[in-house]
């Protein structure tokens, strides 16, 4: 007569045999991921809202030809009068005409395009910039971090307006741009703003956490089997950085959306032939009252956008450190 | 607890933003629903029309306080009048506070432009050979507090003698250069101005280099009114006296009576003048009606406030429900909109010319804009009537059809000369392509510039409305004959800084205006004179008339295709001339510009727009500074709020 497990009963170490229905399946770190982040409503309707920002922006130009105007088309004679002022929402113009005749909801849904792009590419360039700086300076310390935890320094204490100011205003202003032509007004300017900006929040983060990592055990053991600085920097202690990183850039996408609204709210953004939300918002500021519909359309576009990547931070944050105090 | 504050404030802006749009759509409804485009433009245009001039509201008396309000007090040296460039000040100056030899009668249309004796017993005529002045000052003039003495001739020559000190940044000081002896003063190697005498305290003569037709007009200048030399001699840096200013005129600073000037040392800012807050005007005690012209002086309020408020919609609400009497800035188009389309209140809107004209410049040193035939299409294909539009429309000014405003050139109105187009100036497609067919930059000739020069030009302007508004409307135009503009938009300072230097070769810019010094067509000519071209702070901004050697100081570049036209020559002649043979001479000298040389597409030829509140009684304006006649003004308390 056979009795349960014979092969296992031998072994002293061996878990305690339990039955199907209760046994304990491992978990990826993404399976875990998820499990949490899918029970955050808000965070998934943030995530939702991004998927439709994004689809809007590729798809911009069939919003264009389905209502039958390019953003850059002028339609003044048609929807403006003779004091220059357009004329708010009416069946072909569905969010109103902007000072020149433009149609506001095409110059609205071409605007996701700039705010998306500037947000995911500025932030893409800060975090790259950031980690590196940030894992180098946590991780040699000394001079070297000194010398990069002044830099941050002193980048940080510039004021950030006056100088975007100033470096849109050089560039702006003669033929072949600044910098030997290499930047010119537009969204790479933007960009390039936005980042040299951003980096240094990313690098601070990094080189914190990467001063508490190096002296952990794991590194050491790299370390006693011979792994180069390079290895144990990007091989080791970087993948342990993810988890912040993707939160702080995901927190960081909306505040260059918003940064990039500031700019061309001030006329320091993208050029006109670009639509912008924040140049949209700009262009009502002269009859504010009367043509609400230049800065409303716009404006709850900005917020819903900004608000849904705050959201899914926010969710992204829960999820991926969940012993965290959020209250 | 996760931080669901974030989606709930997210929630509640969204609510409170829903509820500010349906608030707006309720409240401006109408004003919505009339933006059809079925305008009525020549309506609105006649209304205009009638809302030129001066005018009454009941009985105009004495008394009360004259509130005017502004975003802010920037003049341009300080409110020091040797410097002050600013129109607004010379309204102030020249109403108010300040008399010169001669003036103007404060009031609207060409008759505000013509001078009138002031200081001076009359007007005088030059010597035979056009170059000695001689002028007698009237008795009984004097000094307001605390200097109170009579003004003499030679407070009148030390005011010169401050134009022609560097330190004090006389900003027009180039106007009197033709004063022999000032350019030695100036730099130090004389004590006195060899061409300004003053044989007694009555009598000043000024002795010219040349014969100049306008020298009166430059005598007109507040620069050149009489400053005390006991306290401008304490005051020999820029902007510096600005806040120790004395009066000649009705009225002064409030609480100049308190300066102390027995000593450098002892005096202290007046109390009635703060750049951060505002100027406060109280009669002068010393002044004396019976010297002046009180039809053109009437000096009716008892006292100005011209404070700040950087909230513009703000003023205009003020001045809407009584609480000013009016302010020196423009009002919003939809604030004109209202007005315009209410009879009940339209007379309170007051449109009369600015005498300034907005234009497009062409560089004539940067392909394809150094060949004249692109320079004519542009001309040509531009949509002004869209431009006329971008700005608010006919209210806002007239489409020019040359390069000086109508009131200074009024033989050459848009009704009896339109070289490039015709009413209504939307462009004329078909005219510029013929006229870029005989350009280099169409090389096959069929009516679009097709040369790389023609793609990716800088097109500059500034980056607030309305001239914001105005760029794609230019950039549609000239892409319709093949020109590529890429728009670059900046701040006023950043377009005045890169088009004021010819090295950064600009080759278009829409950011630039040009208003009058006085009524005489030089005060224009001054944008095409070759010798004008700086290498910083040019306003000779298509470097008309450039030489080599000019484009070697300036860091300019003479075109491959030729030699820049120039019409120094023709301003030359047309300088020393008078009466109507200098008038026929600016005409044929404009006309050369505008068809021969064409260095702009002019755009707009600007009115000056004022909006008065219930008090006012008495409005004019003045044609001089295009600004409200504050001489002529006069106010009810009883209706003030």
């Amino acid at each position: 007569m056979s009795t349960a497990a014979p092969d296992a009963a031998g072994l002293p170490d061996a878990p305690t045999p339990v039955s199907d229905a209760h046994a304990i399946v491992g978990k990826t770190p993404w399976q875990l991921f998820w499990g949490r982040f899918r029970q955050d409503r808000f965070a998934l309707a943030g995530l939702g809202i991004i998927i439709l920002l994004v689809l809007m922006a590729v798809f911009a130009p069939l919003f264009a030809a389905l209502v039958g105007h390019g953003p850059n088309e002028l339609f003044q004679r048609e929807t403006t009068d003779i004091f220059g002022i357009p004329e708010g929402p009416t069946s072909s113009f569905w969010f109103g005409a902007d000072n020149n005749g433009r149609d506001v909801f095409v110059r609205t849904i071409y605007g996701t395009r700039v705010s998306l792009m500037v947000g995911v590419l500025a932030t893409a360039i800060a975090v790259v910039v950031g980690v590196v700086l940030g894992v180098i300076a946590g991780y040699f310390g000394g001079w070297i971090d000194t010398v990069i935890s002044r830099i941050t320094d002193i980048i940080l204490s510039v004021p950030l307006l006056l100088f975007a100011i100033g470096i849109v205003a050089a560039c702006s202003t003669s033929k072949e741009g600044c910098l030997y032509g290499t930047l010119k007004p537009g969204l790479s300017l933007v960009i390039v703003i936005i980042s040299l900006f951003t980096w240094p929040y990313v690098t601070r983060l990094v080189r914190s956490n990467t001063l508490s990592l190096r002296e952990r055990e794991f590194v050491e053991a790299s370390r006693s089997l011979g792994a180069s600085d390079l290895r144990i920097m990007f091989k080791e202690i970087l993948p342990n950085l993810v988890s912040p990183i993707i939160v702080y850039a995901s927190l960081l996408i909306p505040s260059n959306i918003l940064f990039e609204a500031y700019l061309s709210f001030l006329g320091l953004g993208v050029p006109d032939d670009t639509p912008s939300w924040g140049s949209m918002v700009s262009d009502s500021l002269q009859n504010f009252d009367v043509v609400w519909w230049l800065w409303l359309f716009p404006g709850l576009f900005l917020l819903v956008s900004v608000l849904a990547f705050n959201l899914l931070g926010d969710g992204l944050r829960d999820a991926l450190d969940p012993r965290a105090n959020r209250s | 607890m996760k931080r669901r504050w974030l989606t709930w404030s997210g929630i509640g802006v969204l609510a409170v933003l829903m509820a500010l749009a349906l608030a707006a759509c309720g409240d401006d409804g109408d004003d919505a629903a009339d933006t059809s485009g079925d305008d009525g433009g020549d309506d609105i245009a006649a209304v205009i029309e009638q809302l030129g001039g001066p005018v009454t509201f009941g009985e105009p008396a004495k008394g009360g306080t004259f509130r005017i309000a502004n975003t802010d007090f920037a003049q341009s040296d300080g409110f020091d009048p040797t410097g002050e460039y600013f129109g607004s000040a010379w309204t102030i100056y020249n109403s108010l506070m300040l008399r010169t030899l001669v003036s103007y009668p404060f009031t609207a249309g060409s008759a505000g432009n013509e001078l009138v004796a002031d200081l001076a017993t009359e007007l005088p005529e030059p010597s035979a050979d056009g170059l000695t002045w001689t002028f007698t000052l009237k008795d009984g003039v004097k000094f307001g507090p605390p200097v109170n003495r009579d003004v003499t001739s030679k407070d009148i020559a030390y005011a010169f003698q401050r134009i022609a000190t560097p330190s004090v940044a006389a900003q027009y000081a180039n106007y009197y250069q033709v004063i022999k002896g000032l350019p030695e003063f100036s730099a130090g190697e004389a004590k006195t101005i060899s061409g300004i005498q003053t044989p007694d305290d009555k009598t000043i003569t000024f002795t010219l280099t040349q014969p100049t037709g306008d020298f009166l007009f430059r005598l007109a200048m507040p620069a050149t009114a009489p400053i005390p030399r006991e306290v401008g001699k304490c005051y020999t840096q820029a902007a510096e006296y600005g806040r120790y200013v004395i009066a000649s005129g009705p009225y002064m600073i409030d609480g100049s009576d308190k300066l102390d000037i027995s000593s450098c040392g002892s005096q202290k800012p007046i109390s009635g003048f703060n750049p951060n807050t505002g100027l406060y005007l109280v009669r002068n005690p010393n002044y004396d009606p019976a010297t002046d012209d009180v039809e053109i002086r009437q000096s009716n309020p008892d006292r100005f406030e011209i404070s700040v408020n950087t909230n513009l919609d703000n003023i205009f609400a003020q001045i809407e429900r009584g609480e000013l009497e009016g302010s020196f800035e423009t009002p919003p188009n939809a604030v004109l909109r209202r007005y315009l389309q209410d009879p009940e209140s339209r007379e309170r809107l007051r449109v009369n010319s600015g005498d300034r004209i907005w234009f497009a410049y062409m560089n004539l040193t940067t392909p394809p804009f150094d060949d004249v035939h692109v320079r004519k299409a542009m001309n040509l294909v531009m949509d002004l009537e869209g431009v006329q539009r971008a700005w608010g429309g006919p209210v806002q000014g007239s489409i020019p059809t040359d390069v000086l405003p109508d009131t200074l050139m009024p033989e050459l109105t848009a009704d009896s000369y339109a070289p490039y187009q015709a009413a209504p100036f939307a462009g004329d497609v078909d005219a510029a392509k013929e006229e870029m067919k005989l350009s280099a930059y169409d090389t096959d000739k069929d009516g679009l510039c097709d040369a790389p020069a023609c793609k990716g030009i800088v097109h500059l302007n500034r980056n607030f409305a309305p001239w914001s508004t105005q760029s794609p409307i230019i950039v549609q135009s000239a892409a319709q004959i093949g020109i590529e503009l890429e728009t670059r938009e900046a701040s006023r300072s950043a377009v005045n800084d890169a088009s004021g230097k010819p090295g950064r070769e600009i080759p278009l810019s829409s950011g630039n205006g040009w208003g009058k010094d006085y009524a005489d067509p030089s005060t224009f000519m001054v944008l095409f004179d070759g010798r004008n071209i700086l290498a910083d702070g040019n306003t000779a901004f298509s470097l008309v008339g450039l030489t080599p050697a000019k484009a070697k100081e300036v860091g300019a570049t003479i075109p491959a295709s030729g030699p820049v036209p120039s019409v120094d020559a023709d301003i030359d002649a047309c300088n020393p001339l008078t009466g109507q043979e200098r008038t026929d001479c600016w005409v044929a000298l404009n006309k050369k510009i505008t068809e021969e040389i064409v260095p702009w597409v002019p755009l707009m030829d600007a009115t000056a727009i004022d909006l008065i509140g219930p008090a006012v009684t008495q409005y004019d304006m003045d044609q001089n500074g295009t600004e409200m006649a504050l001489s002529r003004v006069a106010v009810d308390e009883s209706l003030q709020k």
